[in-house]
């Protein structure tokens, strides 16, 4: 009841409630982005994540739940019991492993094909752009190989997560982006 | 080959006859260590003997140890150490003294609770099911339908298949004398993980747990040590580290704690005595330095004092384990019920959810089941409810530490139990994670901790989600409805013909008083044992009202066993004799209720919630627990102490119904193991003896000095002196009085001067209260 009430309220006033689910290989900077998120102005430092991380950001009226899920390849298989529900998937690459660039493709295509998946937004951050050597977004969208997807929205933004460049831009284009209502 | 799983499956198994929990338990005796010699000894022989130790005129027999030294069990048999590797995820460093087989990763993901990256140190608890495979091909010919799969809750049992499982005796501490053939009992994993940031590592921290798997189930006596020896491990990373924990765990002794039968436990856990069986430990003492002295360790002095001490509380059994030489004080609780593991609280529990309902009470979907009584069903009772019934239900700590939830999961449990029934903790999860989803959903009716908030958006996963941070139960939309049931109808028909009972209560079952009550006790500290003994009751009550509702729909209950002589049929006169020559054989049996009225109106209430809890696994788990237990647990079958004595209490007898209790129950309390029985029904915080003391106020004498001979045995009884001692003063006068009769009754004859009625009334009573605390004043010195 609590929680109709409050998605009137949000009807009213504007404001959105958003369920995003933030994926990516281990160490691709995914906790970094979420408190870089939540504490914009300070310095975040992290260590591995096990399990996940769970906060909310208000960004432009919008109410981002943000679930930052653990990447090694052993627990990956848990990703999917966080779909259901999710409007928005943020995909996070470290654009200087070229060398994990692949697997990252294989992993992404494999939650946008689950049929849980199917209308949620996707945002891609081609992370660390600081590090010399890495990939740009044109090359990190060609080798996702996102132009291949039919019916999904996706955008790719380049970011460095730890001085929060290119953050909030994704965030933006979430929140721009959003149609449908929070489902429960 | 073994396995180790992460919860306890349970087989498929229906019969029960043949497993091993049936052929031990009824190996029991009702006294295991001194019963008395014949079952007709006198009070007269007692008294001769009661300026000697108290235990003299009890033990004939030698008091057995609970961890006897020449064990083959050791206390923990496994320690595990699990790390969170940065590229790989979790896995297992090291395992001492053997590879614990079985899915090493699967073990690995339990020792690293979710978070753990967010908290420098976490508890954790999980259960684990050690198969040794030649042990389930003996007992495959004993109807097991099919062999444990090796696979983490490979095994789908059947819904509503019983749970029989022949380790699952082992969870009753009572069945661990026979270890013989036993099958695996439970093993418990008592984890702890630490998180250490370092800069000089590859993203910043390490993270790693150590584990330690015993069959005890008060594993949390080795918090202190598994805390000083992971910090150990941080240092000095190798197997040595965990051997040395290994080998001083395993040193402690424990030798000197006696084993008590059920009836004993029953009496202890419910005292507050604190010198509660210290005969006991007396004699395992003596018994020891006797054993010494024939062997020549050490000589016996009679000026040296013992070097064993004798336990301030007889309810914990103080030891040390020496680790690195640093001497760790334990304490290893006396009594441990079954479905009792690690060291919840229960009043932590209730209030958890009790504090949010009282500010503002939220209404919960009706389900027949669980809100039993009305949409403002009290949280904890929807709880119990939900277990008793089997749902699956899921505590949830988002944030909190996964110990926490652990914790919550095993009151949850021991509070649903009471000590009576069983089969939840082998269905519990005190700590588990989205990794296990898959394996856990086969389970049906589990309990499990979980401190990952995605549960909370699949209400596919559950019935009854308990949130630990707001303290709010809630109902999931995907419940199965309650189906409709024989009973049901039963009861529906019976009242369409009652005249509408303009019902003053609202509260047909009991519940709302009772919760009202518990909380008085909590807010008035009484302490975790008074609660967990008004709990222990409230099963108790539940489990005799079932057994009641069963004689009235089905004619005959499977949950009680009736005495030798007693009648089936629920319409059977209640305090009728069927042999008048026989006191003993006084009629009735099961729960009291002050009428008939009283009794229909609780039992419709309870139709649903007693419906729903049989075909569960702890009813058919109780059921064959009545059966092993009991001679062990009722050494007088007939009368039904338990119903007669509270016919006293609850009801208004007639002079002659109560005389007839009276007799029957000096006639039929006579040896140790009849004492411990009646004690048990009469405990210190229900009254205690009183009911049984007023019998000396009775207009008949012949029934007063009944309960004078009844009251003396009870008196020269090592429980019993307790229970007499704090019988009030009203009552010991009325016993002197009596005594004084029956004195000059049979010496007045011969030789009426040594006590001329009247002479000296001052100083007289206060020898004879010393006669009759005699026995209790001496032994204490």
């Amino acid at each position: 009841m609590g929680v109709q009430v409050s998605k009137m309220m949000g009807k009213i006033f504007g404001t959105k409630e958003m369920r995003i689910l933030m994926l990516g290989l281990d160490a691709a900077g995914k906790t970094t982005i979420l408190y870089k998120l939540k504490l914009s102005n300070q310095d975040v430092t992290t260590i591995p994540t096990v399990g996940f991380n769970v906060e909310s950001v208000t960004y432009k009226n919008v109410k981002f739940n943000v679930w930052d899920v653990g990447g090694q390849d052993k627990i990956r298989p848990l990703w999917r019991h966080y779909y259901s529900g999710t409007q928005g998937l943020i995909f996070v690459v470290d654009s200087s492993d070229t060398a994990r660039v692949e697997e990252a493709r294989s992993e992404l295509h494999k939650i946008i094909n689950d049929r849980e998946m199917k209308d949620a937004l996707l945002l891609v951050f081609a992370n660390k752009q600081d590090i010399p050597g890495h990939l740009t977004p044109e090359e990190i969208t060609q080798q996702l190989q996102l132009t291949k997807l039919k019916d999904k929205l996706w955008y790719v933004a380049p970011s460095v997560a730890t001085d929060g460049t290119g953050i909030f831009e994704g965030l933006a284009w979430l929140s721009n982006n959003v149609k449908t209502p929070a489902q429960k | 080959m073994a396995t180790t799983l992460p919860y306890r499956p349970s087989n498929d198994s229906l019969s029960a006859s043949n497993n091993r929990q049936t052929s031990g338990l009824p190996r029991l005796s009702p006294a295991a260590s001194f019963i008395g010699r014949s079952p007709s000894s006198s009070h007269g022989s007692y008294r001769r003997t009661s300026t000697e130790n108290a235990a003299s005129s009890f033990k004939p027999r030698r008091c057995k140890a609970q961890y006897p030294l020449d064990s083959p069990e050791r206390h923990v048999e496994y320690i595990l150490v699990a790390s969170f590797h940065i590229d790989r995820g979790p896995i297992m460093e090291h395992q001492y003294p053997a590879a614990i087989s079985g899915d090493e990763s699967m073990l690995a993901e339990l020792m690293l609770p979710d978070q753990t990256h967010v908290r420098s140190q976490d508890w954790t608890m999980f259960f684990l099911h050690k198969d040794t495979s030649g042990e389930d091909e003996t007992n495959e010919a004993g109807g097991k339908k099919k062999k444990r799969k090796s696979k983490y809750i490979g095994n789908q049992e059947g819904a509503g298949l019983p749970d029989d499982d022949p380790g699952e005796a082992s969870d009753d501490p009572d069945s661990s004398d026979d270890e013989g053939g036993e099958g695996p009992p439970l093993m418990y994993v008592l984890n702890l993980v630490n998180t250490k940031q370092d800069n000089t590592v590859r993203r910043g921290a390490v993270v790693k747990a150590m584990a330690i798997c015993t069959r005890h189930s008060f594993l949390h006596i080795y918090k202190p040590l598994l805390l000083l020896a992971l910090e150990d491990y941080f240092k000095s990373p190798y197997p040595e580290t965990l051997a040395t924990l290994y080998d001083a765990v395993n040193a402690m002794d424990l030798s000197l704690m006696p084993k008590m039968s059920i009836l004993e436990r029953h009496i202890l856990q419910s005292s507050n005595t604190k010198d509660m069986f210290l005969e006991k430990f007396e004699q395992m003492i003596r018994q020891r330095e006797e054993e010494e002295a024939q062997n020549g360790e050490c000589p016996p002095s009679p000026k040296k004092m013992s070097r064993y001490a004798l336990p301030r509380d007889t309810h914990e059994f103080e030891s040390k384990v020496v680790y690195n030489d640093i001497p760790i004080p334990v304490k290893i609780p006396t009594v441990i019920w079954p479905e009792t593991v690690g060291d919840f609280s229960l009043i932590k529990l209730i209030q958890t959810f009790a504090v949010p309902h009282a500010t503002s009470p939220q209404a919960f979907p009706a389900h027949p089941h669980l809100t039993t009584s009305g949409p403002f069903t009290h949280p904890i009772i929807v709880l119990v409810n939900a277990i008793l019934t089997q749902k699956r239900v899921v505590f949830l700590g988002h944030n909190r530490p996964s110990g926490e939830v652990a914790e919550a999961v095993l009151a949850a449990c021991a509070l649903a139990s009471g000590g009576i029934l069983r089969g939840f903790t082998r269905h519990a999860f005190p700590y588990t994670d989205l990794s296990k989803i898959d394996d856990l959903l086969q389970v049906p009716g589990f309990i499990a901790g979980v401190t990952n908030p995605t549960f909370a958006n699949h209400p596919e996963w559950w019935d009854v989600l308990c949130d630990l941070p707001t303290g709010r139960i809630k109902i999931s939309s995907h419940v199965e409805p309650a189906p409709v049931t024989e009973g049901l109808l039963f009861f529906q028909q019976q009242n369409s013909l009652l005249p509408p009972t303009t019902s003053t209560s609202s509260d047909p079952t009991g519940d709302t008083l009772f919760i009202e009550d518990i909380l008085r006790s909590i807010s008035q500290r009484h302490g975790e044992n008074a609660v967990r003994a008004k709990w222990r009751a409230y099963i108790t009550k539940f489990v005799r009202v079932a057994a009641a509702f069963e004689e009235a729909v089905y004619g005959a209950s499977n949950l009680y066993i009736i005495g030798p002589g007693e009648e089936l049929s629920p319409d059977s006169p209640t305090g009728h004799q069927s042999d008048a020559s026989d006191p003993t054989s006084l009629r009735g049996h099961g729960y009291v209720w002050t009428d008939e009225g009283a009794k229909q109106r609780e039992l419709s209430a309870s139709v649903s919630r007693i419906e729903g809890w049989r075909n569960t696994r702890s009813y058919y788990s109780y059921i064959q627990d009545i059966a092993a237990m009991y001679y062990p647990a009722r050494p007088i079958q007939r009368p039904d102490i338990h119903h007669h004595h509270d016919r006293l209490r609850a009801l208004k007898l007639s002079h002659a119904e109560a005389a007839s209790i009276y007799l029957a129950l000096s006639h039929a309390v006579k040896d140790y193991a009849g004492i411990c029985q009646l004690l048990t029904v009469a405990p210190e915080n229900q009254a205690g003896l009183f009911y049984v003391s007023m019998g000396l106020f009775h207009p008949d004498q012949v029934v007063r000095e009944a309960t004078v001979d009844l009251l003396d045995r009870i008196a020269a009884h090592p429980a019993g002196r307790h229970f007499w001692t704090h019988v009030g003063r009203f009552a010991k006068l009325g016993y002197i009085r009596v005594k004084r009769e029956r004195d000059a009754a049979t010496q007045s004859p011969a030789s009426p001067v040594p006590t001329s009625p009247g002479a000296s009334f001052g100083g007289e009573p206060q020898s004879l209260v010393g006669v009759a605390m005699g026995d209790g004043m001496q032994r204490r010195s």
